[in-house]
């Protein structure tokens, strides 16, 4: 098929990347120090140019693409495609299994983004206590956001086997349950099992920015509070939470739009099934594309998932750059 | 009392550890048991260690040749990051251009970018360049999704390195090229290995671009070629866990020397000093 970008391509594209590059501009400004090299704009130039002409060709110009994709029939990859204006849209929008993999999304994210905020908290809150071994562990906590997806799967595919996995022989020799529970396979535990999983590995990483931010929290503050006979409650909502609040707001920006844009630990773990039960919006995506090969219409579901994001994609920009404005 | 609260505190600082780092840990012990032992009822401790597995591994999987093309794919995608990123994060955190705050929020912007976009344009384009299923198309795509996150990590590290000792190199006579390349960089040299590891990780790790850019035997990743022996009814448990360690063990590595300085980046970027 045609790869060219038409004339509308890039353009339709245009407005959306400089409402992200222009929305938050407040607290933008970097703060620089520049020596006499750094007064040669050329030499500057010269030494962003690889990557931002790398990062032009394989993710902008693409980008671009995706739009032009979109709005084409492209079946096969070389065969000639043809306008064919909204009619992917309209197939994509009319398709059932397309709001089921929406609505399991924001179910996702939403789940995803709590239990990560919460866990994390939880975890920096016992990773704050004086402990022996206090570097180690915190060292050693993030294990699960080192390892490798594939890793994951293959670890927890195992715990969780219905037949030889250790977790079913433990709940049955607790007695806890009386036959062993399906967690992958059955279409009432894939989405929680999937979801708890993706949390393992997420809530240790933002703990551990939970626990440095926890370390900025004067100490004097929590002695106050316990001298007026404040209780550990009440100081943890009243002293820790506002002063970790900021904190918190970016990681929960963070973790919402790393959830939406999972795939590998969803589709290594169950590939989306059972009965697409765990098919959220990438999954979708990825299966239109590479299994029923339908590029286009593909294409066109990842242009109304970017357009979804987008807002909560500026919302996090203007955060963290505004964090960093108040940070220097 | 005072014993009580001791002994809850070591008791949730055990849970999160058990939680954690607990399932890895059972993963590898359970590398090492013989088959008959893993489909019996577990026990802790193997009651006889064996290394077949991990034969197996060799001999049966092509394993050796999927984690060669990995290493392959991460080197030279972690080398490339660091070069075009640490160039990139020079030339945006230290030098004066019209245009450079808006090339580094370019860079932030492209790194929240939603990825999934970008998946079939990718696969199309190197397709029709005659690309698709060589390393080079993985290494073009991870760049792409690593590099423009290393400018922001090294920023921290940059910000840490004085402009007087630039000054002063240039005053003694150095060219200005000379001066980054010689005084600059392994100044920044931390950083920058941070980044490579980084890189290099991110690049090993990396599960969906890798499934639909290099597809054949000779070119897949080691999670592209894992993934597919975990999708068999009759999954050979005792070798995909040999597997599983052999893959955990770079990142493992990685981390224990690079890790304290990429939580600092990453600290440093959030949170208010």
């Amino acid at each position: 098929m045609r790869v060219e970008v038409p004339y509308g391509g890039p353009r339709l594209f245009l407005p959306i990347i400089w409402l992200i590059l222009t929305f938050p501009r407040k607290g933008i400004r970097v703060k620089q120090v520049f020596s006499s090299i750094s007064r040669d704009p050329i030499l500057g130039l010269l030494l962003v140019l690889p990557l931002l002409l790398w990062v032009a060709a394989t993710l902008l110009y693409p980008a671009a693409n995706a739009v032009y994709i979109s709005f084409s029939n492209v079946r096969y990859v070389g065969v000639p495609a043809e306008f064919v204006g909204f009619s992917n849209f309209e197939r994509v929008f009319s398709e059932r299994e397309f709001w089921n993999s929406v609505i399991r999304t924001v179910i996702w994210v939403v789940l995803n983004v709590v239990l990560q905020l919460v866990g994390s908290v939880g975890v920096a809150l016992v990773l704050n206590q004086e402990y022996k071994g206090k570097e180690f562990v915190r060292n050693w906590v993030i294990l699960p956001w080192v390892l490798p997806t594939i890793v994951l799967a293959i670890v927890w595919k195992w715990i969780l086997d219905p037949t030889h996995g250790v977790a079913n022989h433990l709940l049955m020799w607790l007695g806890i349950i009386e036959r062993p529970i399906e967690f992958l396979s059955s279409t009432t535990w894939a989405l929680p099992t999937v979801t708890l999983l993706n949390c393992w590995r997420w809530t240790p990483y933002f703990s551990i920015i939970v626990l440095a931010a926890l370390q900025t929290v004067p100490r004097e503050l929590h002695e106050a509070a316990a001298m007026d006979g404040a209780s550990i409650w009440k100081r943890f909502t009243r002293v820790t939470l506002p002063s970790i609040s900021p904190i918190l707001k970016v990681i929960a920006l963070n973790s919402f739009l790393w959830s939406a844009n999972i795939f590998d630990t969803i589709w290594l773990l169950t590939r989306g099934g059972p009965l697409s039960h765990t098919t959220t919006l990438p999954i979708y995506i990825y299966s239109k594309a590479f299994r029923s090969f339908r590029f286009s219409e593909a294409a066109a579901a990842s242009i109304l998932m970017f357009l979804g994001l987008l807002f909560f994609v500026i919302l996090y920009l203007g955060t963290l750059l505004k964090e960093e404005g108040a940070g220097r | 009392m005072k014993v009580m609260r001791a002994f809850f505190k070591y008791l949730s600082v055990a849970v999160v550890l058990i939680i954690f780092v607990g399932p890895m840990v059972w993963v590898g012990i359970n590398s090492l048991k013989p088959t008959s032992e893993l489909l019996g009822i577990p026990t802790f401790f193997p009651k006889r260690v064996t290394f077949e597995h991990y034969r197996h591994l060799f001999d049966r999987v092509a394993f050796l040749k999927y984690y060669c093309n990995s290493f392959l794919v991460g080197v030279v995608t972690a080398t490339v990051t660091a070069l075009a990123g640490a160039f990139a994060a020079y030339s945006v955190f230290r030098c004066k251009y019209p245009g450079r705050h808006f090339l580094f929020k370019f860079f932030i912007s492209s790194y929240v970018f939603p990825k999934v976009l970008v998946l079939v344009p990718l696969y199309i384009m190197f397709s029709k360049i005659g690309i698709i299923d060589t390393p080079l198309a993985l290494v073009a795509a991870h760049v792409m999704l690593i590099a423009p996150f290393s400018v922001w990590i090294l920023r921290a590290f940059f910000q840490g390195v004085p402009v007087e000792i630039e000054e002063a190199a240039l005053i003694d006579g150095a060219s200005k090229v000379q001066t980054i390349f010689k005084i600059f960089i392994p100044l920044a040299a931390p950083g920058i290995a941070a980044i490579w590891i980084n890189a290099f990780l991110m690049s090993w790790s990396e599960y969906l671009f890798a499934s639909t850019l290099v597809v054949s035997d000779f070119t897949k990743t080691l999670p592209v070629g894992m993934a597919y022996f975990l999708q068999e009814y009759a999954i050979e448990w005792g070798v995909m866990m040999a597997g599983s360690v052999l893959i955990a063990i770079p990142p493992i590595i990685g981390f224990a020397f690079a890790g304290k300085y990429f939580v600092q980046g990453l600290t440093a970027g959030g949170v208010k000093e």
